[in-house]
């Protein structure tokens, strides 16, 4: 698969949110472009396009603006409410020999041993922070689980990077557990934990301030 | 166990509006799979404590259920045969407010079949139509 994906975009003359809806209505996604120490652009991109070329694993792009070809990773997107559609792309200007910060998401491989005992496997982080060349960030880290029995953990320093790359999250941060699942609570426990309504604060703050005048009465 | 607040404010509470779709807890966070709502809705906390037994039931203890959604409303209702006035009734139970978009369960640690199945099971017991999703790893 060819790494490099060039996009057509164009300049967005209108900006703010009724101008984005408008592009967006058009079949483009409103974006901007940023970094170098240059002036942000506002530009909008092939809705298609840029779909199928996140689907297929691309973070650096060429970006076509006029005659000026730019190269630009795609630091964040944002999702409308159901997570489905792409309304809005930051992308970065970068050098392709230049050290790049990015997320990476991490890919589970294998089925735990402690997961035949009964232990259950959660993910706590799906995604690490590295820095690595920009030219070669990895589509995903991949973190194998097989070794892991009931009560193991695996944080961040225990995972191999791909070469060339360093951790740049913390080395302690958690990411995988295996651990057996909390047993099902009795249920005349249950029913004795259960209160008839709950507590109301303001009430009991008023009482409190009765309380102490009834004393200075007496 | 029904849920309810262990703690509250106020008793009782006006019925308010739900405007717009959900701004957060809008993607799955803690599992791998989640079933979504594309309704607003009050959802009465024996409707949320049906979509829990019915996961972890079908689950038979594999996996991870997680609740997305927790009932802080409380809705109040006057009793039957019950002239009208002489002031707001009692608080007979509990609902959580969810906007579309909402991620309301959860669930990690099983393959995606068993977790569609359990999430369809669950989709069942609820008042609106709801979507299953998946966990988005990258951008």
């Amino acid at each position: 698969m060819a790494k490099n994906l060039q996009l057509n975009a164009t300049i967005r003359e209108n900006t703010g949110s009724k101008a984005a809806a408008k592009e967006r209505k058009q079949g483009r996604i409103p974006a901007v472009v940023y970094g170098h120490k240059k002036e942000p652009e506002a530009i909008s991109l092939d809705e298609h396009n840029l779909v199928v070329g996140i689907h297929h694993g691309h973070r650096l792009m060429d970006i076509k603006i006029g005659k000026k070809i730019q190269k630009v990773l795609i630091k964040d997107l944002q999702y409308d409410h159901l997570g489905r559609n792409i309304i809005h792309a930051d992308l970065v200007r970068v050098d392709i020999t230049e050290t790049v910060k990015v997320t990476v998401p991490i890919e589970l491989k294998g089925t735990a041993k402690g997961t035949q005992e009964g232990g259950v496997i959660t993910e706590h982080t799906d995604h690490l922070e590295i820095e690595c060349q920009a030219a070669n960030i990895p589509e995903s880290i991949v973190v194998t689980v097989t070794d892991m029995d009931v009560g193991d953990t695996m944080h961040a320093k225990d995972v191999e990077l791909p070469p060339g790359a360093t951790l740049s999250s913390s080395p302690d941060i958690l990411l995988v557990t295996c651990s057996l699942v909390a047993a099902a609570k009795a249920a005349e426990e249950i029913e004795e934990e259960v209160p008839a309504a709950p507590e109301v604060i303001t009430e009991a703050k008023e009482a409190e301030e009765e309380a102490p005048e009834e004393k200075a009465k007496e | 166990m029904v849920m309810m607040p262990k703690r509250v404010k106020y008793r009782k509470s006006q019925r308010g509006k739900m405007k717009g779709n959900a701004a957060r807890s809008n993607f799955v966070a803690f599992g791998e799979y989640g079933l979504q709502a594309l309704e607003q809705s009050w959802i009465t906390a024996r409707q949320i404590e049906a979509g829990r037994v019915a996961a972890t039931h079908f689950l038979h203890r594999e996996g991870k259920v997680y609740l997305r959604l927790f009932p802080h409303k409380p809705v109040s209702s006057k009793p039957l045969e019950t002239r009208m006035g002489k002031g707001k009734g009692e608080p007979e139970f509990w609902v959580a407010r969810v906007r579309p978009g909402q991620v309301m369960f959860e669930i990690g640690g099983v393959e995606e079949d068993v977790a569609k199945q359990a999430l369809v099971r669950v989709a069942h017991k609820m008042p609106i139509r709801c979507r299953f999703i998946k966990r988005r790893h990258s951008l």
